[in-house]
């Protein structure tokens, strides 16, 4: 047909198919550019909101590659006369993004000094052998070192240590049982619920604490910001156990094989070696960093002078942290912070704040209300079907604009995107677990809708009750 | 001859498997078993591989090892490798990365030209369509769990031949059920036919397809050839004339005693991609394994 062979209209057939959703963002695109802006909407704005369109629906398909995203976003923000190119630059890099790239860098280090088995042998050795000690333990560990350390780290570490257990608790590993379900799932949602303890537990904590110190609406310390969620993640963690424990209760109530294999495994490597305690000495010194001197230097920086610490002293190569960093990903939220402030500058957050507030006031009756269910409810579900970072990045700058406190409104956005609990692709550590292949997309609802629905009673009665109280 | 031999879990892929490497020996294929993997996604790509590092470390297999090694031990236990060769068993460390997600173990002292395990993540037509394109296979054997959702993006997008084993049962005797017309694909399909019924040892029912009572002389001459062509290669075939829809009739006399071979259809790739084809739709509707000849 017009001299072109069967076989490349069959490949530009499969583009098509593949690539519809990025089709359909360029046409959707091209016909909001032709519709006049709305009342109290600048063409700036008009133009900033085309973006966050493309940009979600190019996420949550997945069609190109997220880099890829990440670059349109720049582009668009240029031709569509949003910014200039050299303030769109300006806006793609901050200490937000410094801290993502230093945090998954710190991870790549963490990772590589072999602590895991360390990490093993302690929490077997407080928990003892009855599973459920041992669901317990795994949700306590993980929620609260992933509250400093992140939860990617965190996951990628637990997670060798529950598959050791599953594999000598004399099961085929390759099924799934309710033994590795559970395990498995107090691992990711541990890490879940403790992303929100300190600003260093996700890189959305830190993209909010940017939004408000950019738009001049507070700041908020390290300590603070502990203040305000370690009470909610200390509550949660009992729960976390109760609902995983109580959904995939397992058969074998008691672990003795396995935790004794694990022990001969672990002792097998022998003490502890200079190596791994300069490697927690090192992290110990960016933890003060962020408590002390974050105010002062800002908070990415000091994740970057701990990667600075690492790899000089020789704990990491170079090579290692260039294999393992997901530089798709520090580009994507570069970008995707980028947009934010221009929501902001334009005016189009302000805009679609408006917009949602007037609509939802007829729902509810209640303007502080309606706050509380975009913040809460809306990004709870948003963080599901994208990335909790992204989430924050494009819902944080409406939220803030839709006035109430806004260092509140901040920091209960933050706690709603850590709701990841229903999908796989919620976050990091949803991904790792389920890529063992022992967990199905549908075990994600069966115990998650429940946890998600405590969290946001929890982080309703917490906001209302005992934050005030802090300020 | 280069085959493609895809599998998904124990549990599921023994009779593709089986089915696979008899073909592959008689045809004297070199072939690639593959498994693909769950797709991850691109935020967490790195978090999972780190985490896969550890697990190394750890002494646990990756996900996915699992099942190439129960692939390796059928292999072994059907003699296509030979087993004096590998005294360690299953030679986990050989599986080497080669960029993509896409990792390969060549099996040593195998019986049969080049065979190879492969592991490969991400969504399956993605995955198969790339195999096959760079690494150019001639036929696809693919079970049929996932066969109706899969079937368009199979029949579409798929360069090779493709073989779904679908509702395989390894103790029946199969006959196998060619439908001939008078397009180019019928010769190819025929010819396939011949040497899957040498191998297996099946009778042949050729069935060709008329919308009205009249039979064109071209569908005669073309079952007449089928049927010399049939008995010259020693392979007892019996030609049958039917009257009615070509799809309904193929998939009711294949009922789940038949392999149906068939050849690809020669319609554009956009009729095909709106319209569907008579292949497409049998591979939907049948109850029992189809051979696809491109």
């Amino acid at each position: 047909m017009f001299g072109f062979s069967a076989r490349s209209i069959s490949n530009v057939l499969f583009w098509v198919t593949r690539k519809k959703w990025l089709i359909l963002s360029f046409l959707l695109s091209i016909s909001f550019f032709y519709i006049p802006s709305p009342d109290g909407l600048s063409p700036e704005g008009h133009r900033t909101l085309i973006i966050v369109g493309v940009t979600l629906i190019l996420i949550i398909s997945e069609s190109i590659p997220l880099p890829a995203v990440a670059i349109l976003i720049l582009i668009m923000e240029v031709i569509l006369g949003v910014d200039t190119a050299d303030g769109v630059a300006s806006s793609f890099m901050s200490d937000a993004v410094f801290f993502i790239m230093g945090s998954l860098m710190l991870a790549v280090s963490l990772v590589n000094q072999g602590l895991d088995k360390r990490l093993a042998l302690s929490v077997i050795n407080v928990t003892g052998n009855k599973t459920w000690r041992i669901v317990l333990g795994f949700v306590t560990i993980s929620a609260l070192l992933s509250s400093f350390i992140g939860e990617h780290t965190v996951g990628a570490m637990m997670l060798p240590v529950a598959l050791a257990l599953i594999r000598n608790a004399g099961l085929d590993t390759d099924k799934a049982t309710n033994l590795s379900t559970v395990l498995l799932f107090s691992i990711a949602y541990g890490c879940a619920i403790g992303s929100i303890g300190t600003p260093s537990g996700g890189g959305r904590n830190v993209i909010m604490i940017g939004y408000l110190s950019e738009f001049g609406m507070g700041t908020v310390s390290y300590l603070d910001w502990m203040k305000f969620t370690y009470p909610m993640l200390l509550i949660e963690i009992p729960i976390v156990a109760a609902i995983v424990w109580y959904t995939f209760t397992p058969s074998q109530k008691i672990m003795d094989s396995s935790v004794r294999k694990l022990k001969v495994k672990v002792a097998k490597t022998g003490e502890m070696n200079a190596n791994q305690y300069m490697a927690i000495a090192i992290f110990l010194v960016v933890f003060f960093g962020w408590i002390f001197l974050s105010p002062f230097i800002g908070l990415g920086i000091v994740a970057l002078s701990g990667v600075f610490l690492y790899i000089s002293f020789g704990l990491v190569d170079w090579q290692d942290i260039n294999k393992n960093t997901n530089w798709g990903v520090i580009l994507l939220f570069g970008a995707a912070i980028s947009l934010g402030i221009q929501m902001r500058e334009t005016g189009a957050a302000l805009w679609v704040a408006e917009q949602t507030l007037q609509y939802l006031e007829h729902v509810f009756q209640d303007i502080a209300i309606v706050r509380w269910f975009v913040a809460v409810v809306v990004t709870g579900i948003l963080t599901n079907l994208l990335s909790n970072a992204a989430t924050v990045a494009v819902l944080g700058p409406i939220i803030l604009d839709m006035g109430g406190n806004a260092i509140l409104m901040g920091i209960m956005t933050s706690v709603a995107s850590a709701f990841a609990y229903l999908t796989v692709v919620a976050s990091p550590t949803c991904m790792i677990i389920h890529s063992t292949g022992l967990i199905s997309s549908s075990d994600y609802f069966k115990a998650g809708w429940k946890l998600f629905v405590i969290s946001v009673l929890l982080l309703f009665m917490i906001s209302t009750f005992y934050w005030p109280m802090l300020l | 001859m280069k085959i493609l031999i895809a599998i998904s879990s124990k549990e599921y892929s023994g009779p593709t498997l089986d089915v696979g490497m008899n073909i592959a020996r008689i045809l004297k294929a070199s072939t690639t078993i593959v498994d693909v993997g769950q797709k991850i996604s691109e935020f967490s790509m790195k978090d999972v591989s780190l985490a896969n590092e550890l697990m190394e470390s750890w002494d646990i297999d990756r996900p996915g090892v699992d099942v190439l090694e129960w692939a390796y031990k059928y292999l072994e236990k059907n003699q296509f490798i030979d087993s004096q060769d590998m005294c360690d068993g299953f030679p986990k460390h050989s599986l080497v990365d080669s960029g993509a997600g896409r990792a390969e173990m060549l099996l040593q002292g195998s019986t049969i030209e080049d065979l190879s395990l492969i592991l490969r993540n991400g969504e399956i037509i993605d995955e198969l369509r790339d195999e096959v394109q760079t690494h150019e296979y001639d036929l696809t054997i693919i079970g049929g769990s996932g066969k109706r959702s899969m079937a368009h993006d199979l029949v579409q997008y798929i360069d090779s031949s493709i073989f779904v084993v679908n509702n395989f049962d390894l103790d029946q005797d199969y006959k196998i059920l060619l439908a001939v017309d008078d397009s180019p694909g019928t010769s190819k399909a025929v010819k396939y036919g011949v040497r899957v019924a040498q191998a297996f040892n099946n009778k042949v029912d050729l069935l060709t397809i008329s919308n009205d009572e009249h039979f064109g002389d071209e569908y005669r001459h073309a079952s007449a050839r089928a049927v010399k062509m049939m008995r010259r290669s020693g392979v007892e075939a019996e030609a049958h004339f039917k009257v009615g829809d070509p799809v309904d009739s193929i998939v009711e006399t294949a009922g789940q005693d038949h392999i149906i071979i068939m050849g690809a259809s020669t319609q554009s790739p956009i009729a095909k991609f709106f319209l569907g084809s008579k292949p497409l739709n049998v591979m939907r509707n049948c109850d029992c394994p189809v051979l696809i000849v491109k």
